[in-house]
């Protein structure tokens, strides 16, 4: 499925619990999705040959005080695994968290992993926010 | 190999301030040409491949019209004996000696072939299994790009926004606000799907005659029939 076609089918879906989705193909290709339980932090997917990849920026390092980075990594590293379908990362100076899957996966799936990471996202950053600036 | 080591162990170098991997465009083109060098190579294999197939079948086929040829000879030759005719048999021994010599020539020459052809499977198999690793890697690197790519245009919206105090706090407080809102709506969504539920209920118990205010002229009538007979 290419980016376009998946912008469309999430435009048209709805989720179970009745998320829906704004899904837009940004001119860097990219897609940008916000799902409408968490429209404050899109997410961006993109793909290679072989995997879609959903990533969203969580914050970066500038917005951790010196202090706490040892901490908040460790609490990143230990928190990873616990997340459901998401892994947690740094990508330069930008924490994101990201899922990928393989380029086969069927929409259902991939709205449901999006709408799933939607969630992730909040969770970690409720877990981290004590650790902000 | 190991394109991730690379990448990264620059990176640990304090080659780049941020600390973004480094993605060596010259290794990408580099592995993309070993792609495509082995594929072709793959691809002209498989033609000589064929080729190669074609004579040892073919020659398979002389093998086999040999041997037969050498046992038809043979019954012929022991027929020849059995009629007394030994210059006749001898004759026809010295034919089956070379049909029999040209079939070994044949065989050796479709052996040969044979241990080419799967020489050339071999090499095909590690060449196919080369491009197999040598995409994972490229993979490896595009990965590393499309990530670098998709925060890098949300980060732009951050700054946009204005890297402010407490940015993701609010931002949270938001979403947990927008959140509770639908909550809200939902609940009352729900009451006000019961309140209908229970008017409904109201409504047949009335129309059954059970509960409800006034049962209608019939019951007036009835109660001051009551008080007269009082």
């Amino acid at each position: 499925m290419n980016l376009d076609d998946l912008a469309f089918h999430l435009n048209e879906h709805a989720g179970e619990e009745g998320t829906t989705f704004d899904a837009v193909v940004t001119e860097d290709d990219i897609l940008e999705v916000v799902c409408s339980d968490n429209d404050e932090f899109p997410i961006h997917v993109t793909r290679t040959d072989t995997q879609l990849l959903s990533v969203t920026p969580l914050f970066t390092t500038e917005e951790v005080p010196p202090e706490n980075l040892a901490e908040l990594n460790a609490t990143l590293l230990r928190l990873s695994p616990a997340v459901p379908l998401s892994a947690i990362g740094l990508q330069g100076n930008t924490y994101i968290l990201f899922g990928a899957m393989a380029l086969s996966t069927r929409f259902e799936v991939i709205a449901h992993e999006l709408e799933v990471q939607a969630e992730n996202t909040i969770e970690v950053l409720e877990t981290v926010e004590r650790l902000l600036a | 190999m190991g394109v991730l080591r690379d990448m990264f162990t620059a990176l640990k170098g304090g080659a780049n301030e941020v600390g973004e991997a480094i993605v060596d465009a010259n290794a990408v083109r580099i592995l993309e040409q070993e792609i495509r060098d082995a594929e072709n190579a793959i691809g002209s294999a498989k033609q000589s491949l064929t080729r190669m197939k074609a004579s040892e079948i073919k020659l398979k086929r002389e093998i086999a019209t040999l041997n037969a040829d050498a046992a038809d000879y043979e019954k012929k030759a022991l027929a020849a004996l059995n009629a007394g005719e030994e210059a006749l048999a001898a004759e026809v021994a010295e034919r089956i000696a070379e049909v029999e010599s040209e079939r070994d020539e044949k065989a050796t020459e479709q052996a040969a072939l044979d241990s080419e052809i799967q020489k050339i499977h071999a090499m095909i198999k590690a060449r196919e299994k080369t491009i197999a690793k040598n995409k994972r890697e490229l993979d490896k690197v595009r990965t590393v790009q499309e990530l670098q790519k998709a925060t890098a245009s949300v980060s732009k919206n951050f700054a946009a926004t204005g890297s402010s105090e407490h940015r993701v706090s609010k931002a949270l407080e938001r979403v947990k606000a927008k959140q509770q809102g639908w909550q809200d709506r939902m609940e009352a969504g729900e009451w006000m799907t019961g309140q209908e539920a229970g008017d409904d209920i109201d409504a047949k118990l009335r129309a059954k005659g059970i509960g409800g205010a006034s049962g209608g002229a019939s019951d007036v009538l009835a109660r001051l029939k009551a008080k007269q007979a009082a």
